[in-house]
């Protein structure tokens, strides 16, 4: 259990440190069958972890991976907490209260007129905002994943629902103020995600000459 | 610009380890054993001198069949001499090495 855990530890490790620290993610392996036989493999294992977590800020790869994990965690998936918050807020509308999201009417006042068909949107608007949310918990993925193509799929799926959902809201007289966050954030991740694909690109492309340098 | 610093406890004792035995190969966890740091201290340690020129390190052929090849460690000629006026409270630093 203790041993397997450790190992876990150690693949971590290795992983974290990246290309640029190979040749010391296999010198601490090679040192864990040591701290293995010692019986002091878990110590040893975190420690390993402690050492490439230090490093990571240290090499290109280690950044690009922490700032895709900042971007992930500190802005997509509240983005999309946010999103799902917002589809939650739909039964309000079948209470009667004429507050779809907790929005109101653009005029701030409630239509009898307009509340069949606000009512008969909610499927639609439902389908939008969850899409919203689970369009950037999708985008979140593909960026700690580094897959940059299904990033910008997904990034420009998320951008056609943010405006339909407007235009949707403008046809309802709804309020679209709760919107205008969804769309500064989408150009935050755009402009982010095209800096981290770009420095990413820059990055494989600047080891594959090495590696073409060195094989010739 | 490189810092100038008095090197930390941990590296004052990873350096006198280093020293005692300046001609031989030393393996991480030896090294552990020795100075009594954990792996978390000691790798950066050793990856900051190897960086800066103080340490060498090669992969050496396991001493038993079957076991993995093995890093080991050992001051180059600026490692010991770095490490001497280190090590020696009379003598200052006279390299400008950034001491962790």
């Amino acid at each position: 259990m203790t041993l397997g855990a450790s190992r876990a530890v150690m693949t971590l490790a290795s992983c974290c440190l990246g290309e640029s620290r190979r040749d010391w993610a296999q010198a601490m392996e090679a040192e864990f069958e040591e701290a293995v036989n010692e019986g002091r493999p878990l110590a040893f294992a975190t420690g390993c972890l402690l050492t490439a977590w230090r490093e990571m800020p240290q090499h290109q790869e280690g950044r690009l991976v922490l700032a895709s994990y900042a971007l992930a965690l500190g802005l997509l998936i509240p983005m999309a907490v946010f999103s799902f918050a917002c589809a939650l807020g739909l039964p309000q509308l079948s209470a009667g209260r004429g507050i779809l999201f907790g929005m109101t009417t653009a005029s701030g006042e409630w239509s009898p007129y307009l509340a069949s068909a606000q009512m008969a949107a909610v499927p639609a608007l439902l389908l939008l905002w969850l899409l919203l949310g689970v369009g950037r918990l999708c985008l979140a993925w593909a960026l700690v994943e580094a897959d940059w193509s299904r990033a910008f799929n997904v990034g420009a799926m998320i951008a056609a629902v943010t405006i339909t959902l407007y235009l949707l809201m403008g046809v309802l007289f709804l309020d679209g103020t709760p919107l205008i966050p969804q769309v500064i954030e989408l150009a935050i991740e755009m402009t982010a995600i095209l800096v981290a694909a770009r420095r990413n690109t820059r990055f494989v492309m600047s080891r594959s000459f090495d590696v073409t340098v060195w094989q010739a | 610009m490189p810092r100038n610093r008095r090197p930390s406890k941990q590296m004052l004792a990873l350096l006198e380890a280093l020293l005692e035995r300046a001609q031989q190969w030393r393996h991480g966890y030896d090294l552990m054993k020795e100075t009594g740091l954990s792996s978390g201290t000691l790798y950066p340690l050793l990856m900051r001198m190897t960086d800066q020129g103080l340490v060498e390190a090669e992969w050496r052929e396991p001493a038993q069949p079957g076991r993995p090849a093995r890093h080991a460690y050992k001051l180059t000629a600026a490692g010991v001499a770095f490490a001497r006026a280190a090590v020696n409270p009379n003598g200052a630093p006279s390299s400008g090495f950034a001491l962790a």
